[in-house]
């Protein structure tokens, strides 16, 4: 599939309103090869759903008709399939109509929205939206909604520019026609930047069936895809769980980890499995879209960053304690991350979230480093830690772990556990080792493909 | 499984866990001195309880009530008891 013919072109979106790009993005595609995959949907599964560039312009020409009659004050996606949130967002931005995506848990923030109009997957406004309150200036450019994932609080609503949103995208023609995997939640962040990318890039977006390992592996080889963005708890599933010889024929070049820290063990698998693979890790919050990325393969980023201007702008600085410190360019304030690091060598690494350290007895505990030790145990495939309330000591360190299937011969599940209590016990201090080990089948993981930790 | 039966359990998983021996375990063992629980280990024996006995009196009695001494494996074995027999304590 060549992308030649309308690379240049791609290249000159940049100059359009960035609130244009998206429709004209999938229109240009749609003129110059309509039949090309946009979306696959359900990839891997039975009801596999294939959506061609031609198809979604049109929908997002017939939305816009809509819009631009109703004028409504914004739209709430309310739409389940990726096609119709992209059908909105180009649709919106077009029509410089404010949207708003909210992800299942941030559901109850409708409220904030008010007389903002719902649009499902119909993707037809309600009856009564002509008689609905209209806007009537256009003074302000028109802004994204986007919520956080709650990870670490309860989901919040973010304005973004459309510039904003398109900020990290890239257009050059190194990413022109690439096959991207849609793993993330489509109406959090994360996802929005994954399939605004390959929209904008003439790229397919696919999406798996589910995040089954096996079920991921196959539909990448089916759909070709050679761009992975996960989050390191999806991408360890994947590697640790999956089957070996189907995850080792993903024709991966690409893998770029965000939402969590990626530690050296998962980064040294990773590279290990894929060694034709980049692999990156950008550091990016929903409030402050992507700070840095992390391009050399290594935990962390390097100590020097600290106190220096970034190429994109940001500089980072350290509280004492060790949170991590943005601010995004001169005349912006310093954000506080809520994320800690610790020098390490050459190297800064992430240690955990604040909200997620675990107080025993007064004592902090980062469950990233049990975890990490978990993990180094033989036998162990994945490893969950969390804070667990007690009267006697506040809370208490508690763990889940996955095994490999099947553990070595002659090794028992018993053995495994006791293992990890004393290697556990041997490398943290007593309030760290986990007091609650439990073994299940797979760990949760929360819409945003992170490991909850409450 | 009675009361003690699931104590002695719960604290035979404790010691078994951080390494220790455990030992044969009587009603009248002082929980620190006899078998060296610290109250790490007391909290993870009562998160256990809560598996094997379905309450934790120590979460469902209310903030101000004073806490009963627990200095025996008998002293727990009364406040699970009670705490047993007390519908309204069955953690959901």
């Amino acid at each position: 599939m060549t992308t030649a013919a309308n690379a240049t072109t791609i290249a000159h979106l940049a100059d359009a309103p960035a609130e244009d790009r998206l429709a004209s993005a999938v229109a240009l595609v749609a003129r110059q090869f309509p039949d090309r995959t946009a979306i696959v949907a359900n990839a891997g599964g039975d009801s596999r759903r294939v959506i061609d560039y031609a198809t979604l312009a049109a929908a997002i020409t017939k939305l816009e008709a809509e819009l631009a009659g109703a004028r409504p004050v914004g739209i709430v996606a309310r739409a389940k399939r990726v096609e119709s949130l992209v059908v909105i967002a180009a649709a919106c931005g077009r029509e410089h109509v404010p949207v708003a995506f909210l992800a299942e848990d941030a559901r109850d923030l409708v409220g904030e929205l008010r007389d903002w109009l719902p649009l499902d997957d119909s993707l037809t406004l309600p009856p009564t939206a002509a008689a609905g309150p209209r806007r009537e200036f256009e003074t302000v450019p028109p802004q994204v909604v986007v919520a956080t994932s709650g990870t670490s609080g309860p989901p919040k609503l973010v304005d973004h520019s459309w510039d904003s949103l398109l900020a990290a995208a890239r257009l050059a023609e190194q990413w022109h026609g690439r096959g991207w995997l849609l793993v993330y939640d489509a109406t959090r962040w994360a996802g929005l930047q994954v399939w605004l990318q390959a929209l904008l890039t003439a790229g397919r977006i696919v999406v798996p069936a589910s995040r089954d390992p096996d079920l991921v592996a196959k539909a990448c080889l089916d759909e070709d895809v050679s761009i992975l963005p996960a989050t390191p708890t999806l991408l360890r599933r994947l590697i640790t769980s999956g089957d070996r010889a189907a995850v080792s024929t993903m024709k991966l070049d690409r893998i770029t980890l965000g939402g969590e820290a990626a530690d050296a063990q998962l980064l040294d698998q990773a590279k290990a499995l894929f060694p034709n693979a980049k692999i990156t890790h950008v550091y990016a919050t929903t409030e402050l879209g992507e700070v840095f990325r992390v391009t050399d393969g290594s935990a962390g980023f390097p100590a020097e960053w600290i106190g220096k201007q970034l190429p994109g702008g940001a500089r980072l600085s350290m509280r004492r304690d060790g949170e991590l410190l943005v601010q995004l360019s001169r005349d912006t304030a310093e954000v506080a991350t809520g994320d800690l690091v610790e020098r390490r060598g050459k190297r800064f690494e992430f240690t955990g979230r604040r909200s997620d350290v675990i107080v025993v007895g007064g004592a902090k505990v980062f469950p990233k480093r049990v975890e990490e030790i978990l993990r180094g145990v033989p036998g162990i495939a994945e490893a969950r830690v969390y804070g667990l309330p007690s009267a006697i000591t506040g809370e208490l360190v508690a763990a889940e772990i996955v095994v490999h299937e099947p553990l070595p011969a002659g090794t028992t599940p018993d053995q495994v556990r006791s293992a990890a209590l004393a290697i556990c016990r041997e490398r943290l201090e007593p309030h760290a080792v986990p007091r609650l080990l439990d073994f299940v089948k797979k760990l949760a993981t929360t819409a945003a493909g992170k490991i909850p930790r409450r | 499984m009675t009361p003690l039966d699931a104590i002695a359990a719960a604290i035979r998983t404790v010691l078994h866990d951080t390494g220790r021996d455990a030992a044969a375990i009587a009603p009248e063992m002082l929980l620190a001195a006899d078998l060296g629980l610290d109250s790490l280990d007391l909290a993870q024996t009562i998160v256990l309880l809560e598996r094997s006995l379905g309450v934790d009196p120590f979460r469902a009695a209310p903030a101000v009530a004073p806490r009963p001494a627990i200095r025996t494996v008998s002293d727990l074995v009364s406040i699970y008891s009670a705490a047993i027999d007390s519908p309204r304590s069955h953690t959901p």
